[in-house]
């Protein structure tokens, strides 16, 4: 069908891009111990964006029989376009990546729903009166890029994801979640994930007082993403494009500490957003964003990279019902010396970060964060004690980066981010104690 | 080579079971599969070739998904065809889909939509585009289970696609649950001609956006803007095996401008948003608020972060409204609550948790606003429901099966966020009730505090909520002084319930771009708003 739109628009004068996507995917749900619900989506639909008289058009379109208006309103939107400022890419051979395994393909439903109950049961019988909501879900998807320049791409990805919440009703609502990335093919580790939502379930059983104050703070891989997101969204294009990007002008500097190397890896085997190519068919590659502290570059897609005068970096993310745009994909933060008990014994009164709510409500483009720790434990005397509550971090994380204590030596696979541990000195903690 | 044979693969898998004989298909080539991206290895790729369609187009498929994907992907030369989506011409073939499920319930929906989208990113128009979709879901209630497929392709394969749904729900152990029963329906709920953004020319729209923007960019002292402009017009048809059948249109037309001020690496911005389910008229003569927002963003620049501690605060109706819904709301949907026994016990009816002035409501049918609809997404009627009346638990927010297992009345919150999705519990238009104070009163009974304005977001779960504001103002004996920023709200749902203090006459309803995000699915449009309320001894988190 890409061959079709592509030549109704190049018949009337424009040079033009067809992005395709199709998925296939499937959920199966536990909700409070419980089987609840096994659900199919079956999507496909086709963005169209052409350039016609130096501006640029878009639409969309999931309605075969609408193909004629598609290509329509991108010429009615062309009108009023932006300028472009790039040319789309030629046929270019793309980089070898892992992204989907047969056995995540051929994997029936069935055998999901068991991999739940297995679960459920597992962590029901090590931890009585938590309720463990339970997701598996498995995308399997294929994306074609076809283009004027004779570029026509076509690639297919299978995710497969566990996710575990558990909820402990006790002295207020404790929240556990756990997740593993099944995408490589190997079934989920039950043992180990029940082991994990155990030792959570028993810190929670004990309430610890934290004041107000400065303390050393550990925030486990889980909770890393919540630092990493604001300060990643300045090395997007677009925010350079605007001029709008704390980094602007900084690139070559140290702006972060030495241990921190961070990549933006494209190519990482199984990573939930790994790819040949990116959304506009240019290849995908692996990109260090900040190597032992120092900011490295920018993300671009070809609109951005032809608005900054850089090369695209291979890093245009969308789906079919929108534009591209410079985006990341699997972030790596790279691991450290430190052993997570070695660490923890050197804590005399500190805090452990599992887990956050509010990520990315603050002013995330100056690197602003305000956290409110969902679970999170007083480490004393070099021991992890009780839960803590109605806390809070805040500060800035290009602040908070500049002094890193510790980066671990293991990593965890959160889908489409790979992290270990991080220990920061001194961190401003709020509670209510 | 028997077809069956090379099936056999996944003869094991339940999703491959299916009738295949009408394609011809054979195994890819041992040097590996021609498309890019597949390992050489792999054994379960197909080539298929769909004797009738014209084009003989290729597909090639992938184990367990080749059968879903057949029925996404065949000749589409073949399609039923639904010119004008006239529901006269769509009802009886939905009803035949239907009609082939053996199952306790089933029902189908089908929407098509239109929308337009415009974004200035600065003096740039970053982003122009409409996209027309159509798609829709099924769902087959069986033995205590629910099962669900969501399709773009409108053809004769649906009704495959609904066997193979029904029959997936029957594999699974019974469970002792019922949905209870709705009476047959049939109803049509249409839009005003003057309210569809369609007819407006894309021309109009655009002028629109850019002027708003514009006003922005000639303000002294804005870095950048960010402006868009949304419409969207929505045909939802609805089946059930109860014989209940609804369309329902919907409009919604909205815009959002955002302001960005920058010194050195100090960078701020102020947004504010303006929604309707209206017709485009609704969205002019806003420079009042486009120029506020520029306002805002200039002193924000010199506005210095708040000291993190507790806090007296007086609560702006937006952000208000956003704590009804995050803290509250959230809470009320039964979804939640029938799985969980405790969780039931702290949200039982007549459990007191506020002061008596406190009444907060969700409402689908408040004409005009966001969260309005004359029917949820399983075809119950839309309702106001009272989620806290005097202080006290007066209601919770439900589906179908929720009511059903708390023994209560089914409240019509099912929601979807599109066709993509099976409905879910979720909130409408959430509200607290307006009282007796103005708010110089709140601000008298305030020695040192702060009075907190406009909303970044919010998140829950369940009884810890935390939500940011866009900035606020220091009180200091009762007067406003100097703006700070960086204030966000933390804690527990309960105590600060009891620790609202003083509720204000100024209710004002909010439903700009954005929404409600819940498992996966949003941004869901939703309706909120508040008075102002004043809340004592609230965690402020600072440097």
């Amino acid at each position: 069908m890409e061959d079709q739109i592509l030549s109704l628009a190049e018949a009337r004068g424009a040079q033009a891009e067809v992005f395709g996507s199709e998925e296939t995917r499937t959920v199966v749900e536990f909700r409070a111990n419980e089987f609840h619900s096994q659900e199919s989506r079956l999507t496909h639909g086709h963005g169209l964006r052409v350039v016609k008289g130096g501006r640029v058009g878009f639409s969309s379109s999931s309605n075969p029989d609408k193909v004629g208006e598609l290509v329509d309103a991108a010429f009615e939107t062309a009108e009023f376009g932006k300028q472009c400022c790039f040319e789309f890419p030629g046929p270019e051979p793309s980089p070898a990546v892992k992204t989907f395994e047969n056995r995540v393909i051929v994997l029936p439903a069935l055998k999901m729903i068991e991999w739940g109950r297995e679960l459920v049961d597992a962590v029901r019988a090590r931890v009585p009166g938590l309720k463990l909501d339970v997701t598996l879900d498995r995308t399997y998807g294929e994306t074609v890029v076809a283009n004027s320049a004779g570029l026509n791409k076509r690639f297919a990805r299978a995710n497969l994801q566990l996710s575990a919440t558990g909820l402990l009703v006790n002295d207020g609502l404790v929240w556990i979640s756990e997740f593993e990335n099944l995408s490589s093919g190997s079934p989920p580790s039950i043992g180990a994930l029940a082991d994990r939502i155990e030792e959570r379930a028993i810190l929670a059983r004990s309430r610890a007082r934290l004041a107000t104050g400065t303390y050393p703070v550990v925030f486990m891989p889980t909770a890393v993403p919540d630092l990493l997101y604001p300060l990643l969204v300045g090395v997007g294009g677009k925010q350079l494009e605007k001029g709008v990007s704390p980094l602007i002008d900084k690139v070559g500097r140290k702006l972060v500490d030495e241990k921190i190397t961070i990549a933006d890896n494209g190519l990482r085997d199984f990573g939930t957003a790994s790819a040949p190519f990116d959304a506009e068919g240019v290849p995908r590659r692996r990109i260090e964003l900040f190597d032992r502290g120092v900011f490295n570059g920018f993300l671009f897609d070809l609109a951005t990279a032809g608005a900054c005068g850089a090369e695209s970096t291979g890093s245009a993310v969308r789906d079919y019902t929108a534009q591209p745009q410079p985006g990341k994909s699997n972030i790596q933060l790279l691991p450290g010396a430190a052993r997570l008990n070695e660490t923890l014994a050197g804590i005399r009164h500190g805090l452990l970060v599992h887990e956050c709510i509010g990520g990315g409500q603050s002013n995330v483009l100056a690197g602003d964060v305000a956290l409110n720790v969902s679970s999170g434990h007083l480490i004393e005397n070099g021991k992890v004690t009780g839960r803590v509550k109605d806390t809070m971090i805040a500060g800035n994380v290009y602040e908070m980066f500049a002094n890193v204590a510790a980066v671990g030596d293991t990593v965890r696979d959160l889908g489409s981010y790979h992290v270990p541990f991080v220990m920061f000195p001194r961190l401003k903690v709020a509670t209510r104690d | 080579m028997d077809s069956t044979g090379e099936f056999g693969l996944d003869r094991d898998n339940p999703e491959c079971r299916g009738d295949v004989s009408w394609a011809n298909y054979r195994p890819c080539s041992p040097a590996g599969c021609p498309r890019d991206g597949l390992p050489s290895n792999h054994r379960c790729c197909l080539r298929v070739s769909f004797p009738e369609s014209p084009a003989r187009r290729l597909l090639k498929g992938h184990g367990s998904c080749l059968r879903l994907r057949m029925r996404g992907l065949t000749s589409w030369s073949s399609s039923l065809r639904f010119e004008g989506q006239k529901m006269d011409n769509l009802k009886p073939f939905l009803a035949d889909v239907l009609s082939g499920v053996a199952a306790q319930y089933a029902d189908i929906r089908v929407e098509e939509s239109e929308e337009t989208g415009i974004v200035y990113r600065g003096q740039e128009l970053d982003q122009i585009g409409r996209s027309l979709e159509r798609g829709g879901c099924i769902r087959v209630f069986h033995n205590g289970n629910w099962g669900s497929a969501s399709f773009n392709q409108i053809d004769e394969k649906l009704k495959g696609l609904a066997k193979d749904v029904a029959a997936g729900v029957e594999a699974l152990p019974a469970k002792p649950e019922t949905l209870g029963s709705l009476p047959a329906l049939s109803d049509s709920v249409t839009v005003p001609e003057a309210d569809d953004p369609r007819e407006v020319p894309l021309a109009d729209k655009h002028a629109l956006i850019k002027h708003y923007n514009d006003i922005l960019l000639k303000t002294a002292g804005i870095t950048t803007t960010m402006s868009m402009y949304h419409d969207a017009f929505r045909t939802t048809t609805f089946l059930s095996s109860e014989d209940r059948c609804i369309t329902q249109e919907s409009v919604y037309t909205g815009f959002m401008c955002r302001a960005l001020t920058r010194d050195g690496t100090n960078v701020q911005d102020y947004h504010d948003t303006f929604g309707k389910t209206a017709g485009f008229s609704s969205l002019q003569n806003r420079e009042p608020m486009v120029e506020r927002i520029a306002k805002v963003a200039i002193e924000l620049l010199k506005a210095e972060p708040v000291p993190a501690g507790k806090y007296d605060v007086i609560i702006d109706p937006l952000l208000a409204g956003v704590f009804a819904h995050e803290a509250f709301g959230h809470l009320s949907e039964a979804d939640f609550l029938s799985t969980n026994e405790r969780l039931r016990e702290l949200m039982k009816i007549g459990t007191r948790y506020g002061v008596d002035e406190l009444t907060i409501v969700d409402d689908g049918t408040m004409p005009g606003e966001r969260g309005s609809f004359r029917y949820d997404d399983e075809g119950s009627p839309a309702q106001r429901t009272e989620l806290i009346k005097e202080g006290r638990i007066a209601g919770h927010l439900h589906d179908r099966q929720s009511a059903q297992q708390m023994a209560e009345k089914v409240t019509g919150n099912a929601r979807a966020v599109s066709y993509r999705f099976s409905p879910i519990v979720r909130m409408r238009n959430t509200y607290i009730e307006p009282r007796a104070f103005n708010i110089e009163d709140l601000l008298d009974s305030v020695e040192r505090g702060l009075y907190v304005c406009g909303s970044r977001g919010g998140m829950t779960e369940l009884e810890s909520f935390t939500f940011s504001s866009q900035y606020a103002r220091l009180v200091e004996h009762g007067r406003q002084t100097k703006m700070v920023r960086d204030v966000v709200l933390s804690g527990n749902i309960f105590e600060t319930l009891k620790n609202i203090a003083m509720i204000g006459d100024d209710l004002v309803m909010f439903g700009g771009l954005g929404g409600c995000g819940k498992n996966g699915q949003g941004p869901l449009p939703v309706g909120l708003g508040a008075p102002h309320i004043l809340i004592r001894n609230v965690v402020i988190g600072g440097r």
